[in-house]
């Protein structure tokens, strides 16, 4: 349990500067008609090891909502990502989480 | 003679196909312009000395050409952090898509009887390099989620309809390769 002024501290925290900066970055997949539904499955188990079903889950939200959320972290991880998925062939670009 | 069946997984780590001359030479062909597509991007001249110096040749601008702006897309929609990141990675991309191509290339040239046998990791360059082809014809044919059914019904004599017919059968065979990698997933 903690105190009230803990609370009060924590909650500063939040909207300081640093904060700010600690916001994790995403990197997102775009909906591409070349692109065979199989083969981005294949892609995101082959580069994120996520399990087949996770891997379905996000091809089927790209393809039906026109983007995913594939991977989320640090900035130069997610340029990482990035790359591995325009290594593939993937339409995929980075930014801030903006959630 | 053709191929029917496409890649066929043979054992743990073994995906062979077996092309009939005509396929493979078009998956050749295909290969050595994807080759030279990528290679328009390499003139780059940097113009900072220190990186002439360690040989650095990156673009910061996105390509002009569709198809090359597709095979080595921005990064970021901020089209100053993107061609920050463009400069560092751009020519590894591109060495990365110049190898996959070059696989599929020297796969079929060095084989007997037109089939290759692929394990885990060369596959993934034929993938890479399938798919790369495909992107390009399909910025080509102008391939939409729309246009299909208009593709399909191209009149006989149009030149873009033997572009579509490779575009779809590639498509094709990439797929067999895809199910025969993610059947080892199950399994």
């Amino acid at each position: 349990m903690s105190t009230q002024e803990e609370t009060k501290e924590k909650t500063e925290d939040l909207s300081s500067p640093l904060f700010y900066v600690d916001r994790p970055w995403i990197t997102i997949v775009w909906d591409d008609p070349v692109n065979l539904m199989s083969y981005v499955t294949y892609v995101f188990i082959t580069v994120f090891n996520y399990s087949k079903e996770r891997a379905e889950e996000l091809m089927l939200k790209v393809h039906t909502e026109g983007r995913a959320v594939v991977s989320s972290g640090r900035r130069e991880e997610m340029e990482r990502d990035v790359q591995r998925l325009h290594e593939y062939g993937l339409w995929a670009t980075l930014q801030r989480d903006d959630q | 003679m053709t191929n029917e069946s496409g890649f066929v997984r043979h054992g743990k780590n073994s995906f062979i196909a077996t092309f009939g001359q005509s396929e493979s030479d078009v998956l050749v062909n295909l290969a050595e312009q994807l080759v030279e597509i990528l290679a328009e991007r390499i003139d780059g001249q940097p113009t900072d000395p220190l990186e002439a110096m360690v040989g650095f040749t990156g673009h910061d601008s996105p390509p002009d050409d569709e198809v090359l702006l597709r095979l080595l897309p921005n990064a970021y929609a901020d089209p100053v952090d993107s061609s920050e990141f463009r400069r560092y990675t751009e020519s590894v991309l591109r060495e990365k898509k110049r190898i996959h191509a070059m696989a599929i290339r020297s796969h079929l040239l060095n084989s007997e009887n037109h089939q290759v046998a692929l394990d885990q990791e060369t596959a993934q360059a034929w993938l890479g390099a399938m798919n790369d082809i495909r992107l390009a014809l399909g910025v080509r044919l102008g391939v939409d989620s729309q246009s299909h059914e208009q593709l399909e019904l191209l009149a006989p004599d149009d030149p873009m309809r033997g572009v579509y017919a490779v575009y779809t059968w590639l498509g094709w065979l990439q797929g067999t390769l895809v199910d025969a990698l993610l059947n080892d997933v199950e399994g």
